[in-house]
């Protein structure tokens, strides 16, 4: 599906996403979103939403409309 | 836990890890069965844990090594090309398709859901329910066979007939992959509902349980390389823990050998019947405190 908007979408999704797994290395940003609740590092949170990002930025290569 | 112990639970992991009968489930209910004293709720436990996956992954790694040579170099073709062109690319983005419902499952809800059914009996029920599931999976598929008017002379001629794993679709990737969260139950088996999962999409068996073991390989690699930090901690005796691991991969190694060789023609319903078998037979000698 190429798409711009469908593009761009994926693009802002994978910058929010690096900006999330940013925040849980910082920790004490985000402990009520981990399963702990506790405050300080999440890496395994962190991981998830490096892969997310890159799932994002991936999926926004693929449906960005390319001119020949 | 003892050498022995470790030693025996490390065979058991690499062993049932990969079979379609739900390693969590032998952990949760060999021990308790044997009447043995380690608490699985004890700090040392996990990296324990963490070791014998990281054997597990390392030996499907160990296994496929070929093939995820191939898929890397597709990954990466194919994400800074933003089209895919052949086979080990389309692997490669069905891999990431499918680990990633798994991978925010597990992060959010596996300790949640772990800590709400870790006693054996419930390891017990859920054995049960994973043999049902099998035979069930089974079910479906005979139908499929027979709806496809598939008159093979033999069962290899049968398989023949359906998809490898390259040919499934995203969106049966991405489902395949979300089953493994039911595998956090322990009793239910992550190989099982993902060849389980394989077969509904139209898979071989043998492609089902290929597509199986190289998907659970980052996730249970992930899982392991985040806990090592715990592996330095004073209590952690790390050599026999090595050496359980060890015999964790060669067990895998050997287990995930067999299994592609018995799928070339076999069926998920012998393991079916042996869960229901196991279920039953241990909620029998839990009751019964033997």
């Amino acid at each position: 599906m190429k798409s711009t908007p469908v593009a761009y979408g994926f693009l802002v999704l994978g910058l929010i996403f690096v900006v999330v797994a940013v925040l849980y290395v910082i920790g004490g940003i985000l402990p009520t979103f981990t399963s702990s609740g506790v405050a300080g590092p999440h890496y395994k949170h962190a991981i998830l939403f490096g892969v997310l990002a890159v799932a994002s930025l991936i999926a926004f290569n693929f449906a960005r409309p390319r001119t020949v | 836990m003892s050498f022995w112990q470790a030693l025996f639970m490390g065979l058991l992991q690499g062993a049932s890890e990969l079979f379609p009968v739900s390693s969590l489930g032998h952990a949760v209910l060999v021990p308790s069965l044997l009447h043995w004293s380690f608490k699985q709720s004890d700090p040392s436990f996990v990296p324990f844990l963490v070791l014998l996956h990281l054997g597990t992954a390392s030996a499907l790694l160990v296994l496929y090594r070929d093939q995820w040579i191939q898929i890397i170099r597709g990954f990466f073709a194919a994400a800074f090309r933003g089209r895919i062109e052949t086979d080990p690319e389309r692997l490669a983005m069905l891999l990431l398709v499918g680990t990633i419902p798994a991978g925010i499952l597990g992060v959010f809800l596996e300790n949640r859901i772990k800590s709400l059914f870790a006693s054996p009996y419930e390891a017990a029920g859920f054995l049960i329910v994973n043999g049902v599931l099998m035979l069930g999976f089974e079910l479906v598929r005979r139908r499929t066979e027979r709806r496809a008017a598939v008159d093979a002379a033999s069962g290899v001629q049968t398989e023949d007939r359906f998809a490898e794993a390259e040919r499934i679709s995203f969106r049966a990737a991405a489902l395949v992959g979300a089953c493994q969260a039911l595998a956090f139950m322990p009793g239910i088996s992550r190989s099982g509902v993902t060849i389980g999962g394989g077969l509904l999409a139209g898979l071989r068996h043998q492609e089902a349980a290929r597509f199986s073991f190289l998907l659970a390989t980052p996730v249970i690699l992930a899982a392991g390389l985040v806990e090592v930090p715990q592996l330095f901690s004073s209590r952690v005796r790390v050599g026999e823990y090595l050496v359980s691991a060890v015999l964790a991969g060669i067990a895998a190694y050997a287990s995930a050998r067999f299994l592609l060789r018995y799928f070339r023609s076999g069926r998920l319903d012998p393991y079916g019947w042996y869960c229901i078998a196991a279920g039953l037979v241990s909620l029998a000698l839990l009751a019964l405190d033997l």
